[in-house]
């Protein structure tokens, strides 16, 4: 149930590699993604000025995303769009994932972290970036004595960020392991529809959305002051 | 070997029922934040999409305590580390 399956163990470079289950359903999904942007690249080659049918739905969906960021972040910051368009698209898809009767790969606690130490990275370099030595003064204040607890406010942040979605991916997972485990098989048609529905695409997208806005949040405190 | 055994494993158990406790607190804390947002919005329904977003947000952050107990009822029931423990120190 909370076992992540193991398919192959590849050795690179003396360095036993790992190819888990939560791996391999990251490739599909990364398939899934990348085949559906090449369809799109190739649909949108005749780009017209006045957007028609299939121009217009994308064109809809990245102005409501761009709206969303600007939003949070104001026109300065809002350059990293597509970064967190992508993270949308990636932790939603693979929330639907689990509706399939698959293992997210969003609850593995490393990509969640993985995704949440983009966001702390990008913290420290936008806030390099855009306050330069305000930012690394920011750690010291009121006093430098508040500078431990600055840190591991700040260190803090990716954690709790990545905890939050992986808790809420996972719990719908047991739930729903428990419930085909434990009940007969004439209890496993239709109902687990409603779970599905309800813990992967519901709490799924509620999850991607403030694990998004959240991100921004933290990127927009480090880079505005 | 056995009963000391049981005795972590119960342990455990009631640990993890004492974490998953403080969803109590939680959706005591996540009540009280929709509460306030549905008050401010009936005064002031034209401002209703944003208290909705900042809701949301709240709701989040009043969260995390909540899944922080979940994920320690997870660790003592599924990855307890203290059976491991017991075993090397036994054996």
């Amino acid at each position: 149930m909370l076992d992540i399956k193991n398919y192959w163990v590849i050795e690179i470079a003396g360095v036993e590699v790992w190819i888990t289950e939560s791996i391999f359903n990251t490739w599909i999904i990364m398939a899934i993604l990348i085949t559906i942007a090449i369809i799109a690249r190739i649909k949108l080659r005749n780009f017209k000025e006045i957007p028609t049918g299939f121009q217009n739905l994308i064109e809809a969906g990245v102005e409501l995303f761009d709206d969303i960021v600007t939003g949070a972040m104001g026109n300065k910051l809002s350059y990293v769009a597509p970064w967190f368009f992508m993270v949308f698209v990636f932790v939603f898809s693979s929330s639907l994932f689990s509706a399939f009767g698959l293992r997210a790969p969003t609850a593995d606690f490393a990509t969640t972290f993985a995704l949440s130490m983009v966001t702390f990275l990008m913290m420290i370099f936008m806030g390099l970036r855009h306050r330069k030595g305000k930012f690394l003064k920011s750690l010291f204040e009121p006093n430098f004595v508040f500078f431990p607890i600055n840190l591991i406010g700040e260190l803090a942040k990716p954690v709790s960020l990545s905890f939050r979605l992986f808790g809420n991916v996972l719990s719908g997972t047991i739930i729903l392991t428990l419930w085909y485990a434990l009940t007969p098989r004439i209890f496993q048609i239709g109902i687990p529809a409603a779970f599905h529905a309800f813990f992967d695409a519901v709490i799924g997208f509620l999850q991607t959305y403030i694990f998004v806005i959240i991100s921004l949040m933290y990127i927009k405190e480090a880079a505005d002051g | 070997m056995e009963q000391g055994l049981a005795t972590i494993i119960s342990a455990a158990q009631i640990g993890a029922a004492i974490a998953l406790f403080n969803g109590a607190f939680t959706t005591f804390g996540q009540a009280k934040i929709v509460a306030q947002a549905i008050e401010s919005m009936a005064r002031q329904p034209e401002a209703t999409d944003d208290i909705r977003s900042t809701m949301f947000i709240g709701i989040a952050l009043a969260e995390t305590s909540g899944i922080y107990g979940l994920l320690v009822a997870i660790i003592m029931l599924f990855a307890n580390p203290l059976v491991s423990i017991y075993i090397n120190f036994v054996s």
